[in-house]
């Protein structure tokens, strides 16, 4: 296409308008992206090398200290990349997993399946804020959740959900007798873990959606052909969907990683990085230091090596998938 | 002056206790000096419109200061105000509003940031007009007015203010048969085994966090630096007997979470009577009249530690933005707003106490049951952890949780606290 619309330019005076009428079309866009999207993406770089603070009318250029600061040890930022990394590696295969679970049940020629797939997509399109004060509730320590333990015989957990900075891992070798696990390998703590739980509900749905659109396109003569041959249902999701989605799978990890090393809504309404800073998540971080802890400067350098992850994150993605497959 | 021309229900109040105020001769004296330097027109008014931004807790208080804003208008016609509120996340759009060079020329500073915004020049110091005008340091609780002090200089007048008083429920106190609240460390402890042996519940609801654990490191003598934020003052041995109390009434079973009691604050649970005793301020009371109107609410002063009485308390002040184009008119206002007239009205309605002692007794007699608050004015200290405070904030209370979840012993609490505040707060380099 666009190489003909190149050869046919010369012969044609009115594709010279084309042009002009496409880039007007496209200014306000352009305009909207530089001015609140590109433009503060630049001035973070920028901000990153100064000490900058939003009340202090100095702002002296300190060239990379800031990094400096980060990388030699800063705990509350180990911290956070820890907490983030975890969440990461969570939510991440356990929202895919399920999304496809679901995206093949919902193709499936069930009663009320339209049902099905409005319910777990519901989530996706919820406010953040509202489902976190709705499980605020849930995970209170007189929540529903708590309540149904009880009726199952379960002790309360004390403290309870959301106030629980113990690693889960911590918690499941103390069971059987080992104590003092690096902080590392602790595991995230129980509080990470209920907003894990809640994000993965809360994700699922979406990632259950673009499964959805990749299982219809797969031809249906394959599966057809497959069931001639006495593949079981089970083979044919493992040896058909699950390969021919391999592109999809890929880019809805692609999505997930991103979305998780960004998450800061949930942390904001939930816990506010507590209990005892095991929540704190790497964007929560950079909200902290730049309006809590009056360093903008410094919050700019996390928020620069955040953006370096997520970009390496991308690119590795890139090329697993190669440019092509991407749909 | 003392002429309110109030015609709704709250002005006609404020204007009677106005009266009481005048006559008990506390606000006579410095109205009349008022009057005369604006009638006697040796300097002209100042004139110009001043913008007045603060965050509002309720329709109420808006409703309020609206009020005595327009009290102001008719005392100084010559200054035009712009009542900006910030109904959320106030501190986030003042940052940005300065950063912008936009901020109002009026607006509330928290004590527990003043330090931070003081440090970095944001902030007008106002000594001079204070001379001028005749404000003195002495006509403010000297508790309150020194969080607004740095170096030397003083960046606001403090607005209103409570300190933490101790709540109780009365029903359960005389179930129980307690006589009356605990005035020491070790009667609290008797106090809360009473009513843990009486009603099974730890009784006492208190959250892992420096903003409450800090009364508990006054009473016993100690605090996070020395008076004017030269010296880190944690390590003393005063910290670890605080953390001990502290964390001996939790892991006693005698005091409890307000997560682990399913409340979301000590006030909820004293709504929700899931608690019968907290330790909270006078802020407390509007919540407890809408969400618990028939509990009878106790108020008594701290108990006293070994250290003697302490009460940590959270106050406002009225700040002039460092960048303001009209700091005299904008003087005028705070003069006024924090002056004997302005705070008696806003502190009318028992929202919020007067930070003013001279206002003190009227405002009791209206609200007779707030006076163990009042009682703490003497010696109550507003929370500040000095520049970069909210840091510690934050990393004082992870030491706190991780106490209280079992993870650390209050000796290491004791460490963690110290190492924090080494690494986060900027001292001040002694004046000279």
């Amino acid at each position: 296409m666009v190489s003909l619309a190149r050869a046919r330019r010369p012969r044609n005076p009115l594709a010279a308008e084309d042009n002009v009428a496409g880039w007007v079309f496209l200014l306000p866009a352009m305009i909207i992206f530089v001015l609140f999207i590109f433009g503060p993406i630049l001035y973070i770089f920028w901000l990153s090398f100064h000490q900058w603070s939003l009340i202090e009318p100095a702002k002296p250029f300190v060239g990379l200290d800031n990094y400096r600061t980060l990388f030699s040890g800063d705990a509350d930022f180990n911290l956070a990349l820890r907490n983030t990394i975890w969440f990461a590696l969570g939510v991440v295969p356990t929202q895919t997993a399920l999304g496809l679970l679901l995206a093949v049940l919902a193709n499936r020629k069930l009663r009320g399946k339209t049902f099905f797939r409005t319910a777990f997509y519901f989530p996706s399109i919820s406010s953040s804020v509202v489902i976190s004060i709705i499980f605020l509730w849930l995970y209170s320590a007189r929540g529903l959740i708590n309540y149904v333990l009880i009726q199952l015989g379960f002790p309360t957990p004390r403290p309870p959900w959301l106030s629980n900075p113990r690693g889960i891992i911590d918690m499941g070798l103390g069971a059987v007798g080992i104590e003092n696990v690096s902080v590392w390998l602790a595991g995230p703590s129980v509080a990470l873990l209920s907003i894990m739980m809640m994000n993965i509900w809360t994700t699922m749905g979406t990632m259950m959606i673009i499964f959805l659109a990749g299982v219809q396109d797969i031809p249906n003569d394959v599966y057809e052909a497959a069931s001639l041959d006495g593949a079981s249902r089970r083979s044919q999701f493992f040896d058909i969907t699950v390969p021919l989605l391999r592109p999809v799978i890929l880019f809805v990890l692609t999505l997930g990683f991103i979305g998780t090393f960004q998450v800061f809504d949930q942390i904001f309404v939930m816990t506010s990085g507590g209990p005892a800073k095991t929540t704190i998540t790497l964007a929560y971080l950079v909200f902290q230091e730049g309006f809590g802890n009056f360093s903008m400067g410094y919050a700019s350098a996390i928020a620069v090596v955040l953006f370096f992850i997520i970009l390496m994150i991308y690119l590795v993605q890139r090329r697993i998938v190669g440019e092509t497959a991407v749909r | 002056m003392v002429e309110l021309a109030g015609t709704n229900g709250s002005g006609v109040l404020s204007r009677r206790k106005l009266v009481k105020g005048a006559a008990a001769g506390a606000i006579a004296a410095p109205a009349l000096l008022h009057y005369g330097r604006i009638g006697g027109a040796q300097t002209p008014a100042p004139t110009g419109t001043v913008r007045l931004s603060g965050p509002t807790a309720s329709p109420e208080e808006e409703e309020l200061l609206r009020q005595v804003l327009d009290n102001f208008a008719q005392a100084y016609p010559s200054i035009t105000v712009n009542y900006e509120p910030v109904p959320a996340e106030y501190l986030i759009k003042l940052q940005t509003d300065i950063a912008a060079g936009n901020a109002a020329d009026v607006f509330y500073v928290k004590n527990e940031f003043s330090q931070d915004f003081m440090s970095r020049n944001t902030l007008l110091p106002i000594d001079e007009f204070m001379a001028n005008d005749g404000v003195a340091d002495a006509d403010f609780y000297p508790g309150l007015i020194n969080a607004f002090k740095w170096q030397g200089a003083t960046y606001g007048l403090p607005k209103d203010w409570s300190p933490l008083g101790t709540c109780f429920d009365e029903q359960v106190f005389t179930d129980a048969g307690i006589s009356a609240a605990p005035a020491t460390w070790d009667e609290l402890r008797t106090v809360l085994q009473t009513l843990l042996d009486t009603t099974g519940q730890p009784s006492l609801v208190i959250a892992p966090a420096l903003d409450r654990f800090i009364m508990f490191l006054y009473q016993a003598g100690g605090n996070i630096t020395n008076e004017g934020a030269t010296e880190i003052t944690l390590g003393d041995p005063a910290t670890l007997e605080a953390l001990d109390f502290f964390y001996g009434l939790y892991s006693d079973g005698l005091s409890t979470t307000p997560a682990d009691s399913g409340a979301e604050w000590p006030g909820d649970a004293l709504a929700k009577q899931l608690a019968s005793i907290v330790f909270e301020g006078n802020w407390m009371f509007p919540f407890l009249n809408t969400n618990a109107p028939d509990l009878q609410v106790g108020v008594a002063e701290l108990p006293a530690g070994p250290g003697g009485k302490g009460a940590p308390a959270f106050t406002n002040s009225y700040s002039i933005f460092a960048g303001s184009q009209q700091p005299e008119a904008a003087w005028v206002l705070v003069n006024y707003l924090t002056g004997n007239d302005g705070m008696a009205l806003w502190t009318s309605l028992g929202l919020a106490m007067p930070a003013r002692p001279g206002l003190m007794d009227a405002w009791l007699q209206q609200y007779p049951d707030r006076a163990p608050y009042a009682a703490a004015g003497e010696y109550t200290i507003a929370v500040q952890y000095g520049p970069g405070g909210q840091k510690f904030n934050d990393d004082a209370n992870a030491v706190l949780q991780n106490l209280f979840a079992g993870q650390i012993d209050t000796a290491a609490a004791q460490q963690q606290l110290v190492e924090a505040a080494t690494a986060d707060i900027t001292l001040a380099t002694p004046s000279a």
